[in-house]
């Protein structure tokens, strides 16, 4: 008889619990990546503490109310103060066609909306993130409390701006003090959903349809996320991420706002569709359609105002502003775009000698490897230029004794000359120009987003009325890419 | 007014490439000089061939586009034009079609019955079967050639000719002078020019101008204008010509068929953009939608102007392919086409892969092969040229991606075409049943559509689609056979015999005044007034009105009346008969997460491989089953007492056995006696142990403890324990995925498969180990004294044992086996287990090596012997447990199994 052994039996039972998980495991891997959960790449927020028992009034005026924020926030203001928001133009930039560096911003340049805002911020500051340009622009900026805590802070329904970028004259200061928040969107929107003087007439992709949208308007601000505009535009001490196309020559992809903030990895489980990403951007196919509930303005006649007897309708004909139209839920205009701007239009640039004039110029080619096809909303106009000087004029328009209240062009480019330091020869004309406005809102989710028989129309198979969305050989291609092949980067 | 609006769409399809054209070719004339277009300037030639700018003529197809093209090449290389007619013959007795094609087949749906010479009742005779049918016959065959080769135009007005005579309106047979009207000739406008105009075309093919028809194609390009009747000739436009008596090429915009052109004669392939497409439901005019619900087009199924149940899900796009930017002719090419050489075709030698070697471009525009790439699908009596040849879905996708998520990949594929997963269902409705045994107050048949709730032509109706039956389809090349969708349309009519014996369909013209009595068919739709006698049989509730409750011939006086009426006629011997017809599903295929993905869809009681179809809701007759050439209607026709129809499929017919599906009612039987009888059977002995022991003193037997089994003795048993186990565990719910959640289909699949392995791995060494250690002689039963032996153990069992007497065989380390459990385990080892991996193997081993596996009689036998072998094993596994209890103690058994040491009973 064998002297009985010691038996390690829990070994046995764990090796062959081994031979028979392991192989399994391997065959039941998931084989796709998992796709990374969007949601978990939003920024954590501060927790929400009310102040309606931490503000002790009363407010006269919107700087005690700073002063008082300034109390505890010490920082603020001066964080405030060294973004765009406050100085309202870009850092200098070196520009190809001017000698010294610029800067483009409200401040200082024009667009082919309102045009300009210097000599007119007795209105226009009614955007502005601070109080007192009554003063002037050296004072208003060196002020601390100068600076609109209320504007983003405080509930919109209990706060709101009037001349010269002041609290509205029967505000209650204390109560919207006590109500100061998070930044909601309807805080951003009073601003940026209303530019050039109206609901959505400016971007196209922006405006008060998003204060309580449904998810097939925006899929992140609508439905079950309600993501407010901070939860995209990232902001770290006041400074806020995103740079807008129309104020900026070059932008520094870490200052902009991009979908891969959250949206990274392997992000469609179809293979072709995750080839286009080298040649597509995501706007391109999640938003088919700008301005889907209100429209958007798309062309602004200056030359046609101050005329007489013609009745004021919103949509088509204002005395102070001239003729215009509107489009509601239309195919934006694809370009080639690598981010930047290839031109700016700098005050004192010649117009162009033929064609519109471009105020700004999506930069990208199909050679560019850097460059995607994005959506653009192109805004035309005609708007006043100077016959002898051959430069753009920026009127006099809000501000006292401008246009809206003389209906004189002469005497509104007179009055600017000395304030934007244009020269007026006394002659004036209108000439076209032409604007692009990136299209980064109003989201679609994959269940409503453009799909392969949108764009590519092999066969002639596209019916009489629906116009081609993509413009093969204006982008740059020789047909299709899907008979043709992408492009080839060198 | 639905084939207007159709023709209206395309001419503004037409009108919008015409338009798109000129934007982007005036775009490229700004960028660069303009380009010649490649189709020459051609002269048109009428049929004398003199330039028709001199005769005024019809132009003749064959005689201008033959200048260049091998027109006798292509006219005799076309099942588009000849639709059967090389096939013609008489028909035999007991079958009323001279052809398997368009000309000469019978289509029940369509219902007028191509008179063969020598019938004595004219119904469609060639010339009003191309008034009829024109619209969709490309011209060539029998638009202008006799069944006996001869052209038409040579045949004689006749009367009694079926060729060369009509049926006028009051039923009299007149004769036809095609001198007169012209025969059509193979129409190469109606396929090759971007905006060929239909309407005008089918206007004067329908009023019997067939000279006229490929003329009236080019009408509305600016290059021809009527010229008020053939004896007028045509206004042919000198300005649209060269100064030479030239057409430009671009003038008629010649090209590669497009999606259009197609969708002319098959219907419904949409063109892309922005427009809700809608959907012309049961229409015939859209053949291809109204028989299978198939929609060609890339547009998202939820944005169409259809109204769908669950609109808001239906994510996906109608097809695919069409959204992916395919053309019909990217598929369905010309076979010599050497953009599209199928160089893994044919007879190649097995040393080449591919061969490249093809037809020189020029050579092949001078002799296109019109006989186009078809599918398996293919009605196959469309033509007698082969099938089959069209490429495959394999040939661009590679079906092992699969593996990622699919178990046994190699046996889905063998055993289903890719369109059952990748057409899970159909959104558009289809035609169900036609019942031509009665006619409705508008002389039309009873029609039934499937995937529709109420009236299929209005639009308030819901459209829920409906699923297809799986038939099982040979495939041409790899000559194997795999299940495919398939819809079922059943038809019902009534036949008669004639003074030959010869069965046929009764006329429509006789079957109208059977209902409606003489004269009536003058009256305008709407206004037919039923017949006395049928009123009188019809009409239950006595209302005056025909309900469509009332109007099936459900009651035998109902069919009396009507055999009377068609008796009355001089027709003999009426009876009613019905047909079951399938069509194939290859269009309309989705992606991703739109696909049959889940496992308990066929592997499952409920199972899509016996789902069947409801046929009709009333059947007058139990119809035949009329098989294509390639697909298999194996299945039952079942009516059930209210005459309600219904295929069932009988999948065991078609060899093929579903794992969680198949079941043989006796194996399991069986299997489950033997396991239950063994589990009571030790239960009592056991019980009865229980009772003897107790009633007996106790005291403990004297033991003495011993090295029983080394390391790996241990190792190797209770690895085969647990895999044998957990194999039986997931064998069952493979077995049977209705009694467990059947979502653990596929998970179970793969661990049964892995201790599949390990088990054969496992018993592979251990025969081993046995083998070259001599062990193997411990299972080795002794011959001499076994029997001696064996009754011993018995006697033992059955009553020593309930004594405690002491067992009579000593357990030693290398003699621990009893005869009966040498013999149990020699059995096990060597007959059981063999035979469970053995079917394992080859049921796993099918999808590579499935001639063994046929050899033996395929998975329809193997399946049903795994699982008795599987019961069998369980059987043994509770005889083997309890025995193990027989020791000193009733755990010592698995004790010793575990640790290696065994307290064994010291013997005398």
């Amino acid at each position: 008889m064998n002297k009985p052994k010691h038996s390690n039996w829990p070994l046995g039972l764990a090796v062959i619990a081994l031979l028979i998980a392991v192989p399994f495991a391997y065959l039941t891997r998931p084989t796709q990546a998992p796709k990374l959960q969007a949601a978990s790449a939003l920024p954590v927020k501060a927790a929400h503490v009310d102040h309606h028992d931490i503000v002790k009034g009363p407010f006269k005026t919107g700087q005690e109310v700073t002063r008082a924020c300034l109390a505890c926030h010490k920082d603020a203001a001066t964080d405030v103060m060294k973004t765009s928001h406050w100085t309202w133009e870009s850092k200098p930039a070196v520009v190809g066609w001017r000698k010294e560096p610029v800067t483009i911003g409200k401040i200082n340049q024009i667009n082919n909306f309102c045009i300009g805002t210097q000599g007119n911020e007795n209105k226009c500051m009614a955007c502005h993130v601070g109080f007192g340009w009554e003063e002037g622009r050296a004072k208003q900026q060196a002020n601390a409390e100068n600076v609109d805590c209320l504007v983003c802070h405080a509930d919109p329904g209990v706060y709101s701006k009037a001349l010269w970028g002041n609290p509205g004259p029967k505000v209650d200061l204390l109560a919207a003090a006590r109500s100061v928040r998070a930044s909601t969107r309807e805080n951003c929107g009073k601003c940026h959903f209303d530019g050039g003087g109206g609901n959505g007439v400016k971007h196209g992709d922006l405006d008060e349809s998003l204060y309580f949208p449904s998810r097939s308007l925006d899929v992140h601000m609508g439905g079950k996320y309600n993501l407010q505009c901070s939860d995209c535009h990232v902001t770290r001490k006041h400074q806020i991420l995103g740079r807008m196309v129309a104020d900026n020559f070059h932008i520094d992809p870490a200052e902009q706002a991009s979908c891969e903030q959250c949206h990274k990895g392997v992000v469609h489980s179809d293979e072709r569709i995750n080839k286009h990403l080298s040649s597509v951007a995501c706007q391109t196919c999640h938003i088919p359609a700008i301005a889907r509930e209100e429209p958007t303005k798309v062309n602004w006649d200056w030359s046609k105002a101050g005329q007489k007897g013609r009745e004021d309708d919103h949509y088509t004909y204002l005395k102070i502003k001239g003729e215009f139209s509107y489009a509601s839920d239309f195919a934006p205009t694809y370009l080639w775009f690598n981010g930047n701007n290839e031109y700016r239009y700098i005050l004192g640039d010649p117009i162009a000698q033929s064609g519109p004039t471009y105020i700004n110029k999506p930069a990208g080619s199909i050679a560019d490897p850097k460059a995607r096809i994005f959506p653009f909303k192109v805004h035309t106009a005609k708007q006043p230029y100077d016959k002898v000087n051959g430069y753009l004029l920026q009127p006099v328009t809000a501000g006292k004794g401008g246009f809206w209240t003389t209906f004189d062009w002469n005497k509104s480019f007179e009055m600017a000359a000395p304030i934007t330091g244009l020269t007026y020869s006394g002659q004036y004309g209108f000439t076209e120009t032409v604007m692009y406005w990136a299209t980064t809102h109003m989201v679609q989710g994959s269940d409503a987003a453009l799909h392969c028989d949108d764009c590519h129309n092999v066969g002639g198979s596209k019916d009489s009325e629906s116009p081609l969305r993509m413009d093969w050989k204006a982008l740059g291609y020789p047909g299709d890419p899907v008979q043709w092949g992408g492009r080839r980067l060198k | 007014m639905k084939t207007s609006n159709r023709n209206s769409l395309m001419r503004w399809n037409s009108l919008g490439l015409l338009l798109a054209g000129a934007v982007v070719w005036s775009a490229a004339q700004a960028a660069t000089p303009a380009l010649q277009a490649m189709h020459p300037s051609v002269a048109l030639l009428d049929e004398q061939g003199v330039n028709v700018l001199k005769s005024g003529q019809a132009v003749s197809t064959l005689k201008t586009c033959g200048q260049c093209h091998d027109a006798s090449y292509i006219t005799s290389h076309a099942f588009h034009a000849d639709l059967g007619l090389s096939q013609f013959g008489t028909a035999a007795k007991g079958s009323w079609n001279a052809s398997n094609g368009f000309f000469g087949r019978w289509d029940p749906l369509r219902y007028r019955y191509l008179t063969l010479a020598g019938d004595e009742l004219l119904d469609l005779s060639t010339p009003e079967w191309l008034m009829a049918n024109g619209k969709r016959v490309v011209g060539g065959g029998p638009a202008n050639t006799a069944r006996n080769g001869q052209p038409l135009q040579a045949l004689a007005p006749n009367a009694n000719d079926p060729e060369a005579s009509m049926l006028s309106t009051d039923g009299k047979r007149v004769a036809w002078d095609w001198k007169a009207s012209g025969t059509m000739e193979m129409n190469c406008f109606l396929c090759h020019i971007a905006k060929p105009n239909l309407a005008a075309r089918a206007e004067a093919i329908g009023a019997g101008r067939f000279g006229d028809a490929n003329t009236a194609t080019l009408l509305g390009l600016g290059i021809v204008e009527s010229g008020g009747g053939k004896a007028k000739g045509w206004n042919w436009n000198r300005a649209a010509f060269t100064a030479d008596g030239l057409l430009e090429g671009r003038k008629l915009a010649l090209q590669d068929p497009s999606n259009a052109n197609c969708a002319a004669c098959h219907g419904e392939a949409h063109p892309g953009g922005s427009t809700p497409i809608q959907v012309s439901a049961c229409d015939l005019d859209q053949p291809q939608t109204a028989t299978t619900g198939q929609v060609v087009s890339g547009l998202r199924i939820k944005l169409s102007g259809v109204n769908l149940a669950n609109k808001e899900s239906l994510n996906r796009s109608w097809d695919v392919h069409a959204e992916r930017q395919l053309q019909c002719t990217d598929c369905h090419h010309a076979r010599n086409n050497p953009a599209h050489a199928r160089g893994d075709l044919g007879n190649r030698p097995s040393h080449l892969r591919y061969d490249p070697r093809t037809v020189d471009i020029a050579e092949y525009l001078q002799k296109p092969d019109h006989d186009l790439a078809r599918g398996p699908g293919a009605r196959s009596h469309a033509s007698a040229v082969p099938q089959g040849d069209m490429r495959r879905c394999d040939t661009c996708h590679d079906a092992s991606t699969h593996a990622t998520w699919l178990p046994y990949v190699a046996t889905h594929m063998a055993a289903l075409a890719c369109e059952t997963c990748h057409i899970p269902q159909q959104h558009a409705p289809a035609i169900q049943a036609y019942d031509w045994t009665v006619l409705t107050a508008d002389a039309q048949p009873a029609k039934t559509c499937r995937g529709v709730q109420g009236e299929p032509g209005n639009v308030k109706s819901l459209v829920d689609g409906y699923v297809p039956v799986l038939l099982a389809r040979g495939e041409a090349q790899s000559g194997s056979s795999g299940l495919a969708p398939y819809n079922l349309i059943t038809s019902f009519y009534w036949v008669v015999d004639d003074a030959q014996g010869r069965t046929r369909p009764v006329r429509l013209v006789d079957l109208q005044t059977a209902f409606f009595g003489s004269g009536d068919s003058k009256k305008p739709i709407g206004q037919h007034a039923y017949a006395a006698e049928i009123l009188v049989a019809f009409d239950t509730d006595k209302d005056g009105h025909l309900s469509a409750a009332e109007l099936r011939v459900d009651t035998p006086q109902k069919q009396e009346a009507v055999k009377a009426r068609l008796l009355g006629l001089g027709l003999k011997n009426p009876r009613m008969d019905g047909q079951v017809q399938p069509y194939a599903i290859n269009h309309g295929v989705a992606r991703g997460a739109h696909v049959l993905r889940d496992c308990a869809a066929c592997h499952n009681k409920q199972s899509r491989m016996q789902e069947g179809m409801a046929l009709a809701s009333f059947a007058p007759v139990l119809p035949h089953l009329e098989p294509g050439a390639n697909v298999s209607t194996s299945g039952d026709l079942v009516r059930s007492s209210d005459g309600a129809l219904r295929y069932q499929p009988v999948p065991a017919r078609d060899a093929l056995y579903v794992f969680g599906s198949s079941r043989i009612g006796w194996v399991d039987a069986i299997g489950l006696l033997a396991f239950l009888g063994t589990l009571v059977g030790v239960s009592g002995h056991g019980l009865l142990r229980y009772l003897a022991w107790r009633k007996r003193p106790h005291h403990a037997e004297p033991t003495h403890p011993v090295q029983m089994y080394d390391a790996y003795r241990r190792f190797w048993h209770w690895l085969q324990a647990i895999s044998i186990v957990t194999l039986l565990a997931t064998g069952i719910v493979i077995h049977r995925p209705d009694w467990f959640d059947a979502d653990a289909f596929p998970a179970m699949v793969t661990l049964h498969n892995v201790l599949a392995v390990l088990l054969v791995v496992n018993a592979a060494l251990s025969l081993f180990y046995h083998l070259a250690t001599e062990r193997m002689r411990e299972y080795l039963p002794r011959p001499q004294g076994f029997i001696h032996d064996s009754m011993r153990q018995s006697a033992y069992y059955l009553s020593g044992i309930f004594k405690g007497e002491p067992h009579p065989f000593e357990k030693r380390p290398d003699d621990r086996m009893n005869p009966i459990q040498k013999l149990t385990y020699f059995g096990i080892l060597n007959v059981l287990l063999p035979l469970q991996i053995a079917t394992g193997a080859l049921i796993w081993g099918a999808q590579y090596r499935p001639d063994w596996v046929a050899l033996l009689g395929g998975l329809p036998v193997i399946g049903p012997l795994h699982a008795l072998a599987a019961w069998f094993f369980a059987t043994f596994i509770v005889g083997h447990v309890y025995l193990t209890t027989t020791g000193p103690t009733p755990l010592e058994g698995i004790r010793a199994m575990v640790t290696g040491v065994e307290e064994v009973e010291d013997h005398v």
